[in-house]
């Protein structure tokens, strides 16, 4: 088995001490938060399927801690022990070990232990312009530390909320595909659904009940839910109160009573999502196919067009970066910019770096509000591998 | 090579369960194969052989220790529930075999949820209403299981995250009620306990339909005469 140790810990170390210096150059703090961590603020953020790729344990008080999974959570978590509101400016920068579970074994590419160097910009309103700060010093420290071909690869989650948002259909049409997005699978059954059958409901819900329930008054329907119950000696067990079912059931009635979802429509979300473009190119490809169809999300291409030149300023070569619509999907606590680099030698499945911008983050750490927040890291074995080709 | 007829590495480890139905009806099917499992030593004896062959040993302990000796290899053979087997051992497919299952023992793990959500009656219908229990009642629903695993990776493959597990020893149908979890995933055979409960199980929430099963271990350490008892062994199972 490889990469069990840290074989090449003097070559890692010069190669960090490097990615350091010029983050601490621009201004970042260098940090070091803990390795062990409450499991529940991950959890709260990635869900259970942390388990599967975490190392999560009780402590002898019977607390569920885990070895960090990444140095974001916990880049958060200091930052909110030192200013409860969360909301206050600051950069940090690290250099640290995370942990992966790595359920067919550990491999090189895919090490049980590495070591991530990275940064993060909490608190910058100018959204635009801590992304594109945020991507320009993550490259500047690949490129100090050696590496120069590589293939950027950029999303923006905030434009497929604008299309969601500018879409014609009932809100809680759009907050179902807002949380199926991160399931393609799922979204694209939803999707179908939305168009063809929102009628469509699972069978052996109660028929006889839901005909009898008006969205319009909601009064009766709790009535008629509880005589429901009493009529079938069925005992309310657990949290969720008749309201909360009858509320529910409403919504189910909603549906069966609403319009489809139009096809256009429907289609339009879905070729949304499948455009692959070169960075520069997508912007106008994405607004024409708006416009085609009336849909406005000018302000999310505006921020988009921006970003980017505020990046070709950094210095950044975004003429051969690929914007892809899909991308950000899988990675939940992302919510608008993410970027990712990738080197040939090793493939688009195992980045060399990656980041982006994660704006509930710091309230899911306990901030009393969404704070702007961005970061990138480096996997720095990865980098050392690509560096020495 | 080493020869010797009492090397360890030579003799056919089989693991059996230790205890009540399950190792009465393991011993049964062995018995109507043919296969006699002698305890050795006193009858409370943790030890044992099956007569005509030879080069085999015989232990009786737990069946999830079962499966924990198959995913290490300490065991060639065992008799586990295929519940266990998935749920123990994370990368079972490539760490044992399941070699033929026996017809009893038979369990469904399922997802059970209280009946009086007469909204709620698959996993899409859970999915849609995990967000707004958590804006109300300002938690994730709680899912109770000792199937940790098993669960994780049916919810996981329906896309559903928002949940928590909570880790439950026992008496696992009685935590919605109590107020512990909200909903379960357990294993029942005739739904008779989930009913008294208050309990449903989802139309798609069948996770396994689980037996006991005739295991092989992929990572024990096999050699030629190992690999002869295990097919005499199976071959009178008829497996």
């Amino acid at each position: 088995m490889v990469a069990e140790t840290a074989r090449q810990f003097e070559a890692l170390e010069a190669q960090a001490g490097k990615l350091l210096s010029v983050f601490i150059k621009a201004g970042h703090e260098a940090v070091a938060p803990a390795v062990i961590q409450p499991a529940d603020i991950y959890l709260d953020v990635i869900g259970e399927s942390l388990r599967g790729r975490t190392y999560v344990f009780l402590d002898p008080d019977g607390d569920e801690l885990c070895l960090r999974p990444d140095l974001t959570v916990p880049t958060c978590r200091l930052h909110m022990e030192r200013h409860a509101s969360g909301g206050k400016p600051a950069k940090y920068c690290y250099n640290g070990t995370a942990f992966r579970f790595q359920p067919v074994g550990a491999s090189a590419a895919h090490p049980r232990e590495f070591r991530q160097a990275g940064i993060e910009a909490i608190g910058n309103s100018d959204r635009e312009k801590a992304d594109a700060k945020t991507l320009a010093l993550v490259l500047e420290g690949l490129r100090v530390a050696g590496l120069t071909d590589y293939k950027l690869r950029i999303g923006d989650l905030g434009l497929f909320r604008a299309v969601l948002e500018s879409a014609d259909m009932p809100q809680r049409w759009r907050q179902r595909l807002m949380h199926q997005f991160w399931r393609p699978e799922a979204f694209r059954a939803e999707l179908k659904r939305l168009t063809q059958s929102p009628a469509d409901t699972s069978p052996s819900l109660p028929r006889e009940l839901l005909a009898e329930l008006d969205p319009g008054k909601p009064g009766e329907a709790l009535q008629a839910v509880s005589a429901y119950l009493e009529k079938h000696d069925i005992e309310m067990v657990g949290a969720r109160t008749v309201a909360d079912i009858t509320e529910n059931l409403l919504m189910i009635v909603a549906d069966q009573r609403a319009e489809p979802l139009s096809a256009r429509t429907a289609a339009l979300i879905s070729n949304y999502i499948g455009v692959t473009a070169p960075a520069r190119a997508a912007g106008a490809r994405l607004k024409d196919v708006m416009s085609s169809e009336g849909i406005d999300i000018s302000d999310a291409l505006d921020a988009y067009h921006r970003r980017l030149q505020l990046l070709a300023e950094a210095g950044v070569d975004v003429v051969h970066a690929d914007f892809s619509a899909e991308f950000g999907r899988t990675l939940e606590y992302y919510t608008g910019f993410v970027f990712e680099v990738v080197v040939p030698t090793l493939g688009a499945a195992s980045p060399v770096a990656g980041g982006g911008r994660y704006d509930s983050l710091m309230r899911m750490c306990g901030a009393p509000s969404d704070v702007p927040a961005v970061g990138g890291a480096v996997h720095t074995e990865r980098l050392l591998a690509a560096v020495r080709g | 090579m080493s020869r010797e007829g009492d090397d360890l590495s030579t003799r056919l480890q089989i693991a059996l369960p230790s205890k009540g139905r399950l190792m009465e009806q393991t011993l049964e099917v062995f018995r109507q194969a043919g296969l006699n499992v002698r305890k050795t030593g006193n009858e409370r004896g943790y030890r044992g052989e099956i007569e005509g062959i030879d080069n085999v040993d015989v232990s009786f302990i737990s069946a999830s220790e079962i499966a924990a000796c198959l995913k290490s290899g300490k065991a060639h053979l065992g008799v586990t529930g295929e519940d266990l087997v998935r749920e123990k051992i994370s990368d079972w497919k490539t760490r044992v075999e399941l070699l033929k299952p026996l017809g009893f023992g038979f369990a469904d793990v399922v997802v059970a949820v209280p009946k009086c959500w007469l909204d709620v009656s698959t996993v899409a219908d859970l999915d849609e209403i995990a967000g707004r229990f958590r804006d109300d009642h300002g938690r994730w629903f709680r899912v109770a299981t000792k199937y940790v695993n098993l669960t994780r990776r049916f919810f996981s493959a329906k896309g559903v995250t928002d949940y928590r597990i909570v880790e439950s020893l026992g008496a696992t149908e009685g935590t919605p009620a109590a107020g512990t979890a909200d909903l379960i995933v357990d294993i029942t055979s005739t739904g008779a306990t989930l009913q008294a409960n208050g309990l449903k199980i989802l139309d798609d929430g069948v996770i396994l339909k689980s037996q006991a099963t005739f295991v092989a271990s992929n990572v024990a350490p096999w050699t030629p005469s190992t690999r002869q008892a295990q097919n005499e062994i199976m071959a009178r199972l008829g497996a």
